[in-house]
């Protein structure tokens, strides 16, 4: 009968941690590597392919350093139609004051949060300069409605940066209605925004519009 | 426990050349400061990298009793629990004046002088070094596998990688995944409790608050490497600041295109955490309905016609 040796069990500590590493990387390593992608819920293909042309078109729009900035104005709002439902999303940001506005509310709200939010958000993706748009799965939480997960890289983005959107519609026709970026969705996060603005105000809603054209020019001073 | 690693960091302290009893109050007291800038920073600088997909929990999150008795939300990141607003509000104030004054301008200067390329070297050399604490959450949250992928990243990137320079081992598959004390606690179904924002720290919600201050005080490259006070933990906070500033720059500049900056930054705050468990947990958001007249505040409508009574006169 043989015991293990007590100087086996008194290995130095670097010796010891030089062991671990080693099953560390090859063994749990090895193991993380083949386990398969964790299984999904059903894909749609449709939706992917929507998503792959439009939102790589509005960041195309934006890197291309040949046009001017007036030029790419022009071409991100007409990308935005093609690419976001625009009226959906506006509804859904007045929260339950979708509820209560008044037409003419309505309209100028519309027009002001467009002019805002396209400011905004070409800002912030200008911020970024990602150059390619890769699709890398979606989640169909029902029909007309899914999540196709994307990561955007290339240009000065150092790790690939994921980017999921939430599409609505089906066939060939689909259009987005959020995108969430770690973590965030920037309609629900503009929802809260924009509900708690008008709560503040004692339920008035001119009070957020007003802002909301004050907010679009200073951004379009900053650019 | 908290009071046990400030004893530990005094600890590792004293074993330089000064006098214990003045190294012992200093220690304390530059103790204080550090877990406030330095946790903070951990727990904000840990998380921002990719994900890798989450293994399914294997324990039911609904069995543990939550930390703090928080009435019943459905989804915290979409409805904010926020009794001390106006606190929070005041608080929110200072912050975003200092980061004018002071943590901003560092960062912009930063951000001048350096190359895109060189700030992200600088953000691996950081984010490598939070992956032992990473690594122990994993143990905590019983996740082997999350737990071979940190250690392996670990080792690989701090020898082949040259000290964490070079994220090596996300080339070789093994990507990186954020995990805290936090996230350990909402493993185990503790709730994030009320929101907070404490100054220069940032926004916390009570479980990250507790968390964070965990973080810091179990952290094993801030044990060994001595804490804050020696210059490699002193170095390694002062670039994790600046570094996390740089990185939030976006964001800093979304919050001040918003219209109510302070309820943007709790509700990306919110969201972001709770996603940010989900990587842990492997569940699926719940997402409000995009095609009712929706609502993902708490409040019913009702008390708009409230409120708006008290409006014009």
């Amino acid at each position: 009968m043989t015991y293990p040796e007590p100087t086996m069990i008194n290995a130095r500590p670097t010796r010891r941690f030089t062991q671990f590493a080693l099953v560390a990387l090859v063994g749990l390593g090895a193991l993380s590597q083949a386990r398969p992608a964790l299984a999904q819920a059903a894909r749609d293909p449709q939706a992917e392919q929507f998503v792959q042309t439009r939102a790589q078109r509005v960041i195309t729009v934006l890197a291309d350093k040949n046009q001017s900035v007036a030029q790419k104005k022009a071409t991100f709002h007409t990308a935005i139609d093609q690419l976001a439902d625009v009226p959906k999303i506006t509804n859904f940001v007045l929260g339950k004051y979708a509820r209560t506005i008044t037409p003419d509310q309505r309209t100028r709200f519309s027009t002001a949060f467009r002019t805002y939010a396209e400011n905004v958000y070409q800002n912030r993706i200008d911020d970024y300069h990602g150059e390619k748009l890769t699709v890398t799965g979606s989640t169909v939480r029902k029909p007309g409605d899914v999540i196709v997960n994307t990561t955007i890289s290339g240009g000065q983005v150092g790790q690939p940066l994921p980017v999921a959107w939430r599409v609505m519609g089906g066939g060939a026709s689909w259009k987005v209605v959020d995108v969430q970026f770690k973590g965030v969705w920037l309609a629900i996060t503009q929802q809260q925004d924009f509900v708690s603005t008008i709560d503040n105000a004692g339920g008035n809603i001119d009070v957020l519009i007003a802002q909301l054209q004050r907010d679009g020019q200073r951004s379009v001073a900053r650019k | 426990m908290i009071g046990a690693s400030v004893k530990q960091v005094s600890k590792v302290s004293m074993t330089e050349a000064r006098p214990a009893q003045a190294q012992h109050r200093a220690g304390l007291a530059s103790t204080a400061l550090g877990l406030i800038a330095a946790a903070g920073l951990m727990a904000i600088a840990s998380p921002a990298f990719a994900q890798t997909a989450a293994e399914p929990a294997e324990a039911s999150p609904q069995d543990a009793a939550p930390l703090v008795d928080a009435p019943p939300v459905q989804d915290p990141g979409l409805a904010a629990y926020d009794p001390l607003e106006g606190f929070n509000r005041a608080s929110f104030g200072v912050s975003m004046g200092l980061d004018r004054a002071v943590v901003g301008p560092i960062a912009h200067g930063y951000m001048a002088v350096t190359p895109k390329p060189v700030r992200n070297r600088v953000s691996s050399v950081i984010y490598n070094l939070g992956e032992p604490s990473t690594a122990l959450n994993d143990v905590l949250q019983g996740h082997p596998k999350r737990f071979g992928v940190t250690t392996s990243r670990f080792v690989i990137n701090s020898t082949i990688g040259l000290l964490g320079l070079f994220d090596v081992a996300a080339g070789m598959g093994l990507q990186g995944h954020g995990a805290d004390f936090g996230q350990t606690f909402g493993r185990y179904g503790v709730k994030p409790g009320p929101y907070l924002y404490v100054p220069v720290m940032g926004p916390l919600s009570f479980r990250e608050g507790v968390g964070r201050a965990l973080d810091f005080a179990t952290d094993p490259v801030g044990i060994i490497g001595g804490g804050y006070t020696t210059t490699f933990g002193a170095t390694r906070l002062g670039v994790g600041v600046v570094d996390v500033r740089a990185r939030a720059d976006g964001a800093f500049r979304a919050l001040d295109d918003s219209v109510d900056p302070y309820v943007t930054a709790r509700s990306a705050y919110g969201q972001y955490r709770e996603s940010f468990l989900r990587e842990a947990t492997g569940e699926v958001q719940a997402l409000p309905d995009f095609d009712d007249a929706p609502s993902t505040s708490s409040e019913a409508p009702s008390a708009v016609t409230t409120s708006s009574a008290a409006g014009p006169q």
